[in-house]
């Protein structure tokens, strides 16, 4: 198919080019291209730091704090800051400053495993159920439905207490259970948006089977929303955590959660509010980390703000 | 007419079943989008397929791309019917029929390279080129369509609407089809660049000797590119024949109507024409009227029109072979009117 | 003079540089009279009507420079307060796109009167009436018993009717339309465009017709404004122009059109794309995709040269000469 180019070439010659070249005219995917706005986000730097520091203390808590959470001397009990021990000491006269920096591994582990599990399976089903449509949309639309109105509290009274695990599983895996409905809604109509698109009916007719016209046309194209609430509910998976501990359904003792501190200094808050002041404050700003986090990946994935 | 038609389209009918329901759904009726179609296409040759917005000339394309299965009706492709095929007999038809369509903004997957996009249709027919040729094969493509080959990296949003609308094209060259589809491939570009594109379209099939269903709802386009042309109203072929006979010696008052209502760029011209306006608007497909499907809006219609429905034929009066007028044509009352005037 | 923008200059700023959107337009429009701005995508020929109606998005976009005397007087000098009171009074805005720009929850009859309670203090009963009459006028059949039905409920071009009611409510002496019938069917296109041209007579109304249709402009237009990268390259009364352009970019935009009364071979096409707006080319902005450029064409920016003696015609070429000649 070699023939003559009449067009080729004066159309190549035209400077400048379309607008959407990037400025260097080099390609740029949308992924890279997200990843630009990112960078220049102050929004994110700020969340992305806080979130990677929290990541590296919940494996290595050494790093920062040289003490044993689980090393309580009773003599010290409610007792304020002294050398060594910066946030003192909580009712049980554990250093609270370590047993804040260890917290962070429970927070952390239940919110990234909740959220991966809550996304995994919202998308996969919300995904099927959105490109495949039909009777089985139907029913899985009906069986989000129901999740969705499981009051969470009330649910997590009721399932949690007859755990009886110390692991942070039960309070993942209950997490899960809630969370994947709101995923799998967004997940269904971010696939259909993209099932409609013409360069899905053009794989078809090339004669592209459902595997490929879902994995390599709609999938990467109805991603990015199930990204951006995946990172948002993880904030928020963090505080149900430290809700559930709190109440006394969620991590128990011996596992070190802020939720469990939370609860423990609520009891003598006027005797000592150093005891609450730094789980909580180390939870708010945790979520915050996560939200804004989310907020930013969203303008950065979003194109009709830019 | 050739001989051995490429494509013969028999009593094509879509109808879109509208329901109520979520679980259980309840048919209350349907949209008749296309409702009983006949055209045949010849080796080489141009079908132009005009008609205003909702006359089911893009369900039409969809048919014949298979992206819908027929209610009722045969597509044969050389003599073989294809709307019931699956699998891979259906996979391998497809390698012959090939579609450019209207937005160039949604037809390209934003997240692959133009590479990758050209370079699909060998991915899922691996027969139609060996692994270690494709990527000269995909160069070669955007040079036929007038694209920089160097370009193979770069995304879509790179690229303007008309240099898309040529990235389309070479995707549906790539595995060498005989017909190929085109739903309205230009009405989303600029005019300078309008021209371009159907310059290209015009190249490539006395290149490639290329069948084209050409849909669109720009009569001067259809006309340029067209050796024959179907009108369509709701969801039939009200007239059908050669560009001449259509353009000028057409005898539906539908087509007579949209032909003079077309916006011409020339005012002494337009000064000089047989103005139609057509009174009210196109009824609603999922309830169409009786008999003539045209009568509502049309200043000839009788008794005769709502009762009887109106068969695509050469009309009693047209002696077969008796002149540019004689050609098919679905009115009781057909007769030639000249609304092209000279210089439009 | 009803309406007189002088050298206009509108920028975008975006995240990639500055996109010189409008460079320079001036044009006029009198009272009974239909000007048709004519250009393609990034001509900036309806940057330049946002302009004029107050509407522009502020940011990105940004007035540098101009004036636009509207009744004599400047409204880019008009305090926002006294601007919205010319907007929709005095000048009106028709879109192309009917669907968004009706509110779907207010019947049209609502939307209709709105009009009337807000700047004439009307009663609900009376802005009513008004809307039927409004209705009536615009050809609406069985306008009473429609009234109270919402946008979804008419057709396009029936919703494009009831846009044009709104845009005429109140009587302005000037509307601008910008694509009011690309979104429609043939067919309706030539009636909703001679209900513009009768009520425009009627009105005695300044009319601004914005499009990128060289066929629909050529039976209502009295004066076309070709623009091509921010810039007006000709202006002519609309017979001369589709006659003998004056501008290469005119002559290639008809001649690109393929034609109605005979098939015709290959069609004429103009090489190349539209500029980039942050890069215009320097010179004529045309002058890469001109078959008539010569080396002053990349140097110096052509002036908009005087065609006819009365200053009817004007054309922004240093060859419009011999591009008239041709023609």
């Amino acid at each position: 198919m070699d023939l003559a180019m009449s067009e080729a070439e004066t159309l190549e010659k035209t400077p400048g080019g379309p607008l959407g070249t990037g400025p260097a005219g080099k390609p740029r995917s949308l992924w890279s291209d997200a990843w630009f706005q990112l960078r220049r986000n102050p929004v994110f730097l700020v969340s992305g730091l806080l979130i990677l520091f929290l990541v590296v203390i919940s494996i290595w808590p050494s790093l920062i704090a040289s003490g044993d959470p689980l090393e309580c001397h009773l003599s010290k009990a409610q007792e304020g800051p002294e050398p060594g021990h910066p946030f003192g000491y909580d009712s049980q006269g554990c250093d609270v400053y370590t047993r804040t920096v260890y917290g962070a591994r429970a927070s952390i582990t239940v919110g990234v495993c909740a959220t991966l599990g809550a996304a995994l399976l919202g998308s996969l089903l919300g995904g099927l159920a959105g490109f495949f449509g039909g009777w089985w949309d139907a029913l899985l639309s009906r069986i989000a439905d129901i999740f969705f109105g499981i009051p969470v509290i009330l649910g997590g009274l009721v399932l949690l207490s007859v755990v009886t695990s110390t692991t942070v599983w039960p309070v993942v895996g209950f997490i899960v259970l809630l969370g994947w409905p709101q995923v799998s809604r967004i997940a269904r109509g971010s696939v259909i948006t993209a099932k409609q698109n013409d360069y899905v009916q053009a794989a078809r007719a090339l004669g592209a089977g459902n595997g490929r016209m879902l994995l390599r046309h709609v999938a990467p194209n109805a991603v990015a929303p199930v990204i951006v609430v995946a990172t948002i509910a993880l904030g928020t998976y963090i505080a149900l955590e430290a809700t559930l501990s709190f109440l006394g359904v969620g991590l128990r003792p011996p596992t070190v959660s802020w939720g469990i501190d939370i609860a423990n200094a609520a009891q003598s808050i006027r005797n000592a509010p150093h005891m609450l002041l730094w789980p909580a404050g180390a939870l708010s700003v945790t979520v915050l980390a996560f939200i804004m986090l989310g907020d930013a990946v969203r303008d950065a994935l979003d194109p009709k703000l830019r | 007419m050739t001989p051995e038609p490429m494509l013969e389209v028999r009593g094509l009918v879509k109808h879109f079943p509208l329901t109520r329901g979520i679980l259980f759904k309840k048919k209350i009726g349907a949209v008749k989008a296309v409702d009983g179609v006949d055209f045949d296409l010849g080796s080489g040759e141009t079908l132009g397929i005009v008609g205003e917005s909702g006359c089911g000339k893009s369900t039409v394309a969809k048919l014949l791309m298979n992206l819908e299965r027929p209610t009722a009706g045969l597509i044969r492709y050389k003599g073989e019917d294809i709307t019931r095929l699956s699998g891979r007999a259906l996979k391998a038809v497809r390698r012959n029929i090939q579609m450019v369509f209207q937005d160039p903004y949604t037809s390209l997957n934003p997240r692959m390279t133009v590479g990758d996009i050209i370079g699909e249709p060998y991915e899922i027919h691996p027969e139609a080129a060996p692994k270690g040729d494709r990527r000269r094969r995909v160069q070669e493509l955007l040079d036929v369509v007038g694209l920089n080959p160097e370009y193979i990296n770069r995304y879509p949003h790179q690229f303007s609407g008309g240099q898309r609308q040529r990235i389309g094209i070479a995707r549906g060259l790539a595995l060498r089809p005989e017909i190929i589809v085109a739903d309205e491939p230009v009405s989303a570009l600029d005019v300078s660049v309008q021209a371009q594109v159907v310059n290209l379209l015009d190249r490539l099939q006395s290149e490639l000797g290329l069948s084209y269903v050409f849909i669109a709802h720009d009569l001067s386009i259809v006309r340029h590119i067209s050796d024959r042309v179907g009108v369509m109203y709701l969801g039939r072929i009200v007239e059908t024949g050669t560009d001449t006979e259509i353009y000028e010696h057409p005898t539906h008052p539908y087509t007579q109507a949209l032909l003079s209502a077309a916006p011409v760029p020339d005012p002494e011209a337009r000064a000089h024409r047989d103005r139609i306006i057509l009174s009210g608007d196109v009824p609603s497909p999922a309830n169409p009227p009786s008999g003539c499907r045209f009568r509502t809006r049309c200043w000839k219609a009788r008794e005769r029109c709502a009762v009887e429905v109106p068969l695509l034929a050469v009309p009693e009066g047209f002696a077969p072979g008796g002149g540019p007028g004689a050609h098919a044509s679905a009115c009781h009352f057909a007769e030639e009117r000249h609304v092209v005037p000279n210089g439009a | 003079m009803l309406l007189q923008v002088r050298d206009l200059h509108v920028e975008f700023r975006t995240h990639d540089g500055v996109a010189k959107a409008v460079n320079g337009v001036s044009y006029e429009v009198d009272a009974g009279e239909t000007l048709a701005v004519l250009g393609e995508s990034g001509s900036g020929k309806s940057v330049t009507a946002q302009a004029i109606m107050g509407i522009l998005d502020v940011p990105p976009g940004r007035i540098t420079g101009g004036e636009i005397l509207f009744q004599g007087r400047d409204l880019l000098q008009l305090k926002e307060d006294d601007r919205r009171k010319v907007r929709g009074a005095e000048m009106a805005m028709i879109f192309q796109d009917a669907l968004s720009s009706l509110n779907p929850v207010l019947s049209v009859g609502e939307q209709l009167g709105e009009m009337f309670v807000v700047h004439r203090g009307m009663s609900r009963k009376d802005a009513r009436a008004k809307a039927v009459e409004l209705m009536d006028r615009v050809r609406i059949p069985a306008a009473k018993e429609r009234v109270g039905q919402y946008p979804h409920q008419f057709s396009g071009g029936m919703r494009q009717r009831i846009m044009i009611a709104m845009a005429l409510a109140l009587e302005p002496a000037l509307i601008i339309a910008d694509e009011p019938t690309t979104a429609l069917d043939v067919t309706v296109q030539a009636q909703v465009m001679d209900l513009l041209a009768e009520l425009q007579q009627e009105y005695h109304m300044g009319l601004i017709l914005i499009t990128h249709d060289l066929g629909v402009v050529a039976d209502v237009a009295d004066r076309i404004a070709v623009m091509y990268a921010g810039r007006i390259v000709e202006t002519a009364p609309v017979h001369d122009l589709y006659k003998a352009p004056a501008h290469p970019y005119t002559r290639g935009l008809l001649d690109s059109i393929p034609r109605l009364d005979h098939k015709g071979h290959e069609l004429y096409a103009i090489k190349g794309l539209p500029p980039n707006l942050m890069a215009i080319p320097p010179g004529c902005a045309f002058h890469p995709r001109c078959p008539r450029a010569q080396d002053v064409c990349l140097t110096d920016e052509p002036p908009l040269y005087a065609v006819a003696e009365d200053g009817a015609r004007e054309s922004a070429c240093h060859f419009w000469r011999e591009t008239l000649r041709d023609a």
